[in-house]
């Protein structure tokens, strides 16, 4: 999928975590800030990836400012950022398919 | 205890009135520029949080000194930093009191620059100051540089400019990116750069978001109190005595300036503030013709007047042509709807 305008999904909230995709040059570049990044800082990072990797997404600027969100939560902040950048959150979002 | 977040209007005078109160309590001065305004009310109807925005920079952001450790600024800058976001503003400042720094650290703002015991100017970009600075080009040795405007493009800055090339190796060359004047920046860049063709060492930048923006400057574009346009000021050339670090810039040339009364205040700002960086000020007295001080200000006034001719002499080939041709029209027209074209 590829991000055409930057959108932003989730809070700052406790147990939330406020993403931001931006259109990017080629590669992901992911900017992390977390309440628990000595403890879950390399597992975030992970999902991040892997659900940007599962969405199709090659090319981002991903900025995350995490709140000890679960798994689950980033998962799906990433993944309604993603469809919000590519104009897809109003009608057809591939429940089942990608989204999963 | 609930809160619900709710839009202020500036018609609410109940609502702002209580904002008044909580930004005082917390030692806030009411911006006097806000164009988006919110606040976090428990169930008795009692303002416990505030925020607010005005273009890409959150601003008086408060939480009742009582309601402290419930996560409020949270949803207040969540709130504020979606909506900036929905408006097309991606790249967010913020100012903070340095003893508040660290709560905004953890919302995912950084540091660009602080003044000690008073203030830290934030964004939302880790990294996004030194990717500006790197964005700048080659540093040159023994270098001055130039913060205009440039509105429009006048032979005084081009006799400022002239000297400031003579005098040093290099000259950077800042023109105002943000969009604020009747003249577009497209329009500004053109100009300024067709005027400027044979000066082989200036170099030309587009100043971004760092310098006399709206987010480091907002007294630059509008009217406030002069205590403001000096914490602004001194702020901006905090902001830019890092840039020059960086482009080992040595010198800041400006012309001399008596009728704009916050450029008159920047410049003296600079006179005092510059050399605490080691960087010299020179402050260029203003080109004269036939005894008229030649100024931008004029220029736009004299357009708005109808009376382009008579400053003519006052602009360069390429700026006359300008104004002369079709393609000014919409500018013309913007100009004339000025109600005070000199302003600012």
């Amino acid at each position: 999928m590829e991000i055409l305008k930057p959108a932003m999904a989730g809070t700052l909230e406790s147990s939330d975590a406020q993403v931001t995709v931006e259109p990017g040059n080629g590669k992901i570049e992911l900017s992390l800030e977390s309440s628990v990044m000595n403890q879950y800082g390399r597992q975030i990072r992970q999902t991040v990836l892997e659900t940007l990797d599962r969405l199709g997404v090659t090319s981002a600027n991903v900025t995350m400012v995490d709140k000890g969100a679960l798994d689950c939560t980033i998962k799906a902040r990433v993944e309604c950022a993603v469809m919000r950048s590519c104009g897809k959150s109003e009608a057809s979002i591939p429940w089942g398919g990608m989204i999963k | 205890m609930s809160y619900s977040l709710e839009t202020i209007s500036p018609l609410d005078r109940r609502s702002n009135a209580q904002m008044d109160e909580l930004l005082k309590a917390e030692g806030i001065r009411r911006d006097g520029h806000l164009d988006y305004s919110c606040g976090l009310f428990d169930d008795d109807g009692k303002l416990v949080a505030t925020g607010s925005s005005y273009g890409n920079t959150l601003r008086c952001l408060a939480v009742s000194s009582s309601h402290r450790g419930e996560g409020l600024m949270n949803q207040v800058v969540s709130h504020l930093s979606e909506r900036l976001l929905n408006n097309g503003y991606f790249h967010q400042f913020l100012y903070t009191k340095e003893k508040n720094y660290r709560i905004f650290a953890d919302l995912g703002f950084y540091e660009i620059a602080r003044i000690e015991g008073q203030l830290v100017f934030m964004e939302n970009r880790k990294g996004g100051f030194e990717r500006f600075l790197s964005s700048l080009g080659d540093v040159k040795k023994d270098s001055a540089c130039i913060v205009m405007n440039a509105n429009p493009f006048t032979l005084g800055h081009r006799y400022l400019i002239k000297k400031a090339a003579s005098e040093n190796s290099f000259v950077h060359l800042f023109l105002l990116s943000e969009e604020a004047g009747p003249i577009p920046f497209a329009v500004r860049k053109k100009l300024v750069l067709e005027g400027i063709k044979d000066l082989e060492n200036v170099i030309f930048h587009e100043s971004g978001p760092y310098m006399i923006s709206s987010a480091t400057f907002p007294s630059y574009f509008l009217a406030d109190e002069d205590t403001a346009i000096n914490a602004h000021a001194i702020l901006d050339l905090k902001i830019f005595s890092k840039i020059a670090s960086h482009l080992d810039i040595h010198s800041r040339y400006a012309g001399s300036e008596k009728t704009s009364h916050v450029t008159g205040l920047y410049n003296s700002v600079m006179a005092s503030e510059l050399p605490k960086y080691g960087i010299r000020f020179v402050e260029v007295e203003r080109l004269s013709k036939e005894g008229e001080t030649v100024s931008a200000s004029t220029v736009r006034q004299a357009i708005h007047d109808d009376k382009l001719p008579e400053v003519i002499n006052m602009l360069p080939e390429s700026t006359a042509r300008f104004f002369q041709s079709s393609e000014a029209e919409s500018v013309i027209r913007a100009i004339k709807a000025m109600k005070d074209p000199r302003h600012y």
